[in-house]
C-alpha cells in the first residue's frame, strides 16, 4: 500500500471526463471547487509547516534575537547553535545510544521473528494456529508496564543498556506481517529444498529471507521508528545519563536550556533529521507497515 | 491437515525434526517473558502493594487498591475526574481528527497539482514521536510573542496556552495534529479500492459533488471508516504521552494514563512508586478501553452489514 506515491486512476479524473468541456457553467462550477479546495489544503499546510518553519527559523537566531523576534525570519543563517547544542547536550553520546539500541534491538527482533513466523506461516510446529492467536490478542491485553519493570528490576538490568535492549524485542504486529508474507511464499519451494537436503536453518537463512525481504523492510522500519522515537520507556528504565537515548536527552536537554529556544531548536532539528531523511527513502515500508497493521482487522 | 504440519525439513531424524521448534523458543521466549506475561501479571499486581523499590517485600492487599482507587478521598475525586477527563479527550480527538483526517483524503484524493506534497507534508508528523511533536508544538505554543500568541494578539485574543487553563484543549490540538495524517492515509487506501467504474455510472446518473460522496464514495468506504473509527477510540484513551511533553503533571489536566504512569514511577510530586495501586488504574483504564472498544466494534458490525450487504 504505497499511497503516497502511486498513482491510480482516480474519480476525478473520471468525472472530468464525463463532464463536457466546453459547458461554461461546470466549467466554472469545476474551477470554484479547485479553489475551494487548495484554500482548505494551504490552510492545513500552515498548520503542519507553520511550527516546523519556526522552529528552523529559531534555531539561526541568537538568544537577544529570539526575544525580540521569536516568529520571524532570522536575521542571518549561522550554525552556532547546532554545533554548540551538539557539545552542550552530550549529543554525540545520546546519538550513539539511540543507534546502538535501534540497531541491536531491531536485528536481534527481526531475526528471531523470522524462526517464529516461519514455522508458524507453514505449520512446521504443532499448535501453529494457537501460537498466531497468542500474537493477535495481545492488541487485546492489558498494559504490561508495571510487572515488566518489576520484571526488569528483579533480575538486576535495571538502568542498563542489556535491560533496555530487551524490552523492545517483541512487537506482535511485526510478526503477524511477517506470517502474511510468507504464506505468499510457495510451499513447494521448501519441498525442493528439503529434498536436495538443506537443512532447515540453511534454508531459512539464505533461501528464505531474501524471498521476503520487502516484509523483513517493513517490519525493521516501524520497528526502528518505534525504539528511534521511544520516550516513555527511556525515562522509567534509564536514569544514568550515559545511558539516555537522544528523545530522553532531549528532554533533559529541555530541562537544562528550556529557555534557550534557538539551542532547544537546533537541538530539536537534529533528532527530526534522520527520521525525515529515512522517510524520504523509505516512505513505501514505513506506510504499509503502519498501515497493515491497522487495516487487517 | 496433517500434510500440513509435516516438517518438510525433518527428514534425518533427531536435530532436524526438532530445529523448527529450537529456532522458535528464543523469540517465542521473550515474547512470553516481556509480553504476554507482564501483560497478564498486571492483574496480579492490582492486588498488592508493590512498589517500585527492590527489596521491599510485596504483599497481598486484595482490592483495596480499586477500593482507593474509586472510592476514597480526595485522590478518588481527582482519580474520577480524570476518568471523565480521559472521555472528554476521547470524544473531541476521536470525532475531530475522524472528520479532519476524511477531509484530507478527500481532498488529496483529488487530481490536484501538489496533491503528493499535501499527502506527505500531513502524514510527517506520525513519524516523529512525542518528543518532537511536544517540542515542536512548546516553541510553536510560547506565551509572550511566540507565533500562535502572534496571532492571537493580532485578532485581539489571549491565551496562556499550554499554561493556561485550556492547556488540556491545546494538547488536543497537537495531538490531532500529530494523528491526523494516519487517519488521512487509511482513508486514502481505501478511496483507491473503489471500483472507477462505480463513479462512472453514478456520474452518468447526474450524481455530482455531495451527491457522489454520499452515495458512492461513503458507503464503499466502510472498511476504512471502520478501522479509524476503532483505532482513534482505543487510540486516544490510551495517549497521554504529549502531556508529559507539553504540559507535565499538574493536578487538573492529566489523563488516566499518566495517573497510572505518575503513580508507578514517583512523578506524582510525592516521589512514591506505587505499582500496586498504579496496577490496579491500569486495569480500570484497560477495562474503559475494552467496554468502549467493543461498543465501537458492535456498532462498526452492524454499519458493515447495512453497508456491504
Amino acid at each position: 500500500m504505497s499511497v503516497l506515491i502511486d498513482n491510480q486512476p482516480e474519480p476525478d479524473i473520471v468525472i472530468e471526463r464525463m463532464v463536457p468541456p466546453r459547458d461554461p457553467r461546470a466549467r466554472r462550477k469545476r474551477a470554484l471547487r479547485k479553489g475551494i479546495s487548495y484554500g482548505i489544503l494551504f490552510l492545513f499546510a500552515a498548520f503542519y509547516v507553520g511550527p516546523l518553519l519556526v522552529l528552523i527559523f529559531a534555531s539561526f537566531k541568537s538568544l537577544p534575537e529570539f526575544f525580540r523576534n521569536p516568529t520571524g525570519l532570522p536575521e542571518s543563517f549561522s550554525l552556532g547553535n547546532f554545533t554548540e547544542a551538539w557539545q552542550l547536550a552530550n549529543f554525540p553520546g545520546y546519538l550513539m545510544n539511540s543507534l546502538i539500541y535501534t540497531g541491536v534491538a531491531t536485528t536481534l527482533f527481526v531475526i528471531m521473528s523470522v524462526f517464529v513466523a516461519f514455522p508458524i506461516a507453514r505449520g512446521y510446529v504443532r499448535g501453529a494456529g494457537a501460537l498466531l492467536t497468542l500474537y493477535v490478542v495481545a492488541l487485546f491485553l492489558p498494559p504490561a508496564l508495571i510487572p515488566q519493570f518489576q520484571l526488569i528490576l528483579n533480575l538486576g538490568l535495571y538502568n542498563t543498556r542489556q535491560g533496555y535492549i530487551l524490552l523492545f524485542l517483541i512487537n506482535p504486529i511485526g510478526l503477524i506481517i511477517l506470517v502474511n508474507y510468507i504464506k505468499s511464499i510457495p510451499r513447494e519451494l521448501d519441498e525442493s529444498a528439503a529434498i536436495d537436503g538443506c537443512g532447515y536453518v540453511r534454508f531459512v537463512w539464505s533461501i528464505l529471507i531474501p524471498l521476503i525481504k520487502p516484509a523483513i523492510a517493513t517490519v525493521t522500519v516501524i520497528h526502528a521508528i518505534g525504539i528511534w522515537n521511544e520516550l516513555i520507556l527511556a525515562t522509567v528504565y534509564l536514569t544514568n545519563d550515559e545511558l539516555y537515548p537522544i528523545t530522553r536527552g532531549l528532554i533533559v536537554f529541555e530541562g537544562v536550556y528550556g529557555s534557550d529556544w534557538p539551542k532547544l531548536a537546533a537541538a530539536v532539528l537534529m533528532l527530526m533529521m534522520p527520521m525525515l531523511v529515512l522517510f524520504m527513502f523509505l516512505q513505501r515500508f514505513i506506510i504499509s507497515g503502519l498501515t497493515s497493521g491497522a487495516v487487517k482487522g | 491437515m496433517a500434510a500440513k504440519t509435516r516438517n518438510l525439513f525433518g527428514g534425518g531424524g533427531g536435530f532436524a525434526r526438532l530445529a523448527p521448534w529450537l529456532m522458535l523458543i528464543p523469540g517465542l521466549g521473550f515474547y512470553m517473558l516481556i509480553g504476554v506475561g507482564p501483560s497478564l501479571a498486571t492483574f496480579v499486581y492490582s492486588l498488592t502493594n508493590a512498589t517500585g523499590i527492590r527489596g521491599i517485600p510485596i504483599g497481598w492487599v486484595g482490592f483495596a487498591n480499586y477500593q482507593e482507587f474509586l472510592l476514597e478521598g480526595a485522590r478518588s475525586r481527582d482519580n474520577l475526574a480524570a476518568l471523565r477527563r480521559t472521555l472528554i479527550f476521547m470524544v473531541l480527538v476521536t470525532s475531530i481528527q475522524f472528520g479532519v483526517g476524511l477531509l484530507m483524503a478527500v481532498l488529496v484524493n483529488q487530481k490536484l497539482r501538489g496533491r503528493l506534497v499535501f499527502r506527505t507534508m500531513f502524514f510527517v508528523p506520525v513519524i516523529l514521536g512525542v518528543a518532537v511533536q511536544g517540542l515542536m508544538w512548546k516553541l510553536f505554543l510560547r506565551p509572550g510573542g511566540g507565533p500562535m500568541d502572534s496571532i492571537f494578539g493580532f485578532l485581539g485574543l489571549e491565551s496562556q496556552f499550554l499554561a493556561g487553563s485550556n492547556a488540556f484543549y491545546w494538547v488536543i490540538v497537537v495531538q490531532i495534529w500529530a494523528n491526523a495524517g494516519f487517519t488521512m492515509i487509511i482513508f486514502l487506501a481505501g478511496m483507491q479500492t473503489i471500483p472507477a467504474d462505480l463513479f462512472e455510472a453514478a456520474a452518468v446518473d447526474g450524481a455530482t459533488g455531495w451527491k457522489l460522496f454520499r452515495n458512492v464514495t461513503w458507503p464503499q468506504l466502510t472498511p476504512a471508516v471502520n478501522t479509524n473509527f476503532l483505532l482513534n477510540i482505543v487510540g486516544s484513551l490510551q495517549a497521554w504521552m504529549l502531556f508529559l511533553v507539553l504540559t507535565g503533571y499538574k493536578n487538573g489536566t492529566q489523563v488516566l494514563g499518566y495517573v497510572v504512569y505518575a503513580e508507578a514511577f514517583g512523578q506524582t510530586g510525592t516521589a512514591s512508586f506505587r505499582q500496586g495501586y498504579a496496577a490496579a488504574a491500569s486495569i480500570v483504564l484497560f477495562a474503559l478501553v475494552l467496554m468502549l472498544g467493543m461498543s465501537a466494534n458492535a456498532f462498526v458490525k452492524r454499519r458493515e452489514r447495512k453497508y456491504m450487504a
